[in-house]
């Protein structure tokens, strides 16, 4: 009885979260409204600026380092988590 | 473990794999990877060597209390190099050159900020392992 | 339909879907942590599908630089590597807690927690 109105559940979500899907813009179109100039700007400036080849790498640790330092933040707190639970704070 | 063919390939193959991690992290600004690919790679040589040695066979500035210092002191120094940027607008750190694109020592902040990232994620996963492990 | 023609959006949908089941259909904890890992990675592939264009290669400039229009979008790529290490430590936390209820109460079992107290 409980697995039938999970099963239930989980096939409304799905089928409310496909319609809601398919109005989404076509995949791989290069007229698509995500891509607006901040993407051209990134590409066109990336090795006159800061003189890397990988254009990923220029924009995590160049344009923006501050999310970086965060993310670095968050793993470290991570494990610090993982101490306290596991070992008990003195 | 006391397994014979485990402890001699081990013995043998653990260079390599932190060599192929160094030189992901080192090249983040040429070819893709970066810091946390490469401090991935270098933390799984550390377990492996963890499991199949014990636990006296890793350095011990990865143990407990030095990782956590090591760990500190390597986010005081990323925050110390970008972190200007809270001052105001109009401050302009001195920065390495720029340099050719496509050589080793180019790209300003980016390669010491690479390493930085390194450190911190094989520390800190190597870390998490040891504290599953009972032993 | 149009639902074909971009699959991996409605690849993504169903795969979240078999993960909210095995969340919630499961008696045991560690399969409902593996259930919300599926989940997670659902999502980051959802995200990461937005940022393709077709016909152009990989944002990593070889031998010279093509011009604006020979490059796919690197702004989805950055974005999930944080949410990536956000994922793993939010699973390493959830297995901490698991050890410590096992050493509670005795069992893994959610059913026979909840009789237990």
């Amino acid at each position: 009885m409980k697995n039938l109105v999970c099963i239930i559940i989980t096939v409304l979500i799905i089928g409310v979260l496909l319609i809601a899907a398919s109005e989404l813009p076509e995949f791989g179109n290069p007229d698509n409204p995500e891509l607006n100039s901040l993407s051209k700007g990134y590409i066109a400036n990336a090795m006159i600026d800061t003189g890397a080849k990988n254009i990923v790498s220029a924009v995590i640790l160049d344009y923006r380092a501050l999310d970086t330092l965060i993310e670095a933040t968050v793993l470290f707190s991570g494990a610090i988590a993982v101490m306290a639970v596991l070992k008990g704070i003195e | 473990m006391h397994d014979l063919i485990l402890k001699n390939i081990v013995k043998f193959i653990t260079p390599c794999i932190q060599l192929f991690g160094l030189y992901i992290i080192l090249y983040g600004h040429i070819s893709p990877g970066g810091g946390f690919s490469g401090g991935t790679i270098i933390a799984s040589s550390l377990i492996l060597k963890h499991i199949t040695f014990g636990q006296s066979s890793i350095p011990s500035i990865f143990r407990k209390d030095s990782a956590l210092k090591l760990i500190g002191f390597a986010l005081i120094l990323y925050s110390l190099m970008k972190g200007y940027s809270f001052l105001g607008s109009q401050f302009h750190f001195p920065h390495p050159p720029t340099g050719v694109p496509g050589n080793l020592f180019s790209g300003g902040f980016i390669l010491p900020l690479n390493i930085i990232i390194g450190t911190i994620v094989s520390a800190t996963i190597y870390n998490i392992f040891t504290l599953f492990v009972n032993e | 339909m149009a639902l074909f023609h971009n699959y991996y959006d409605s690849a993504s949908i169903v795969l979240f879907g078999i993960g909210l089941a095995t969340l919630m259909l499961n008696k045991n904890l560690i399969k409902k942590i593996i259930g919300m890992n599926i989940m997670d990675t659902s999502v980051f592939l959802f995200l990461v599908s937005k940022g393709y264009i077709a016909g152009r290669n990989a944002p990593i400039i070889t031998d010279k630089y093509e011009g604006i229009n020979a490059y796919v979008n690197p702004i989805p790529s950055a974005l999930i590597l944080t949410g990536i290490v956000v994922a793993v430590s939010v699973t390493a936390f959830l297995l901490a807690l698991t050890i410590k209820m096992h050493e509670i109460y005795g069992t893994v079992d959610l059913e026979e927690i909840l009789k237990m107290k």
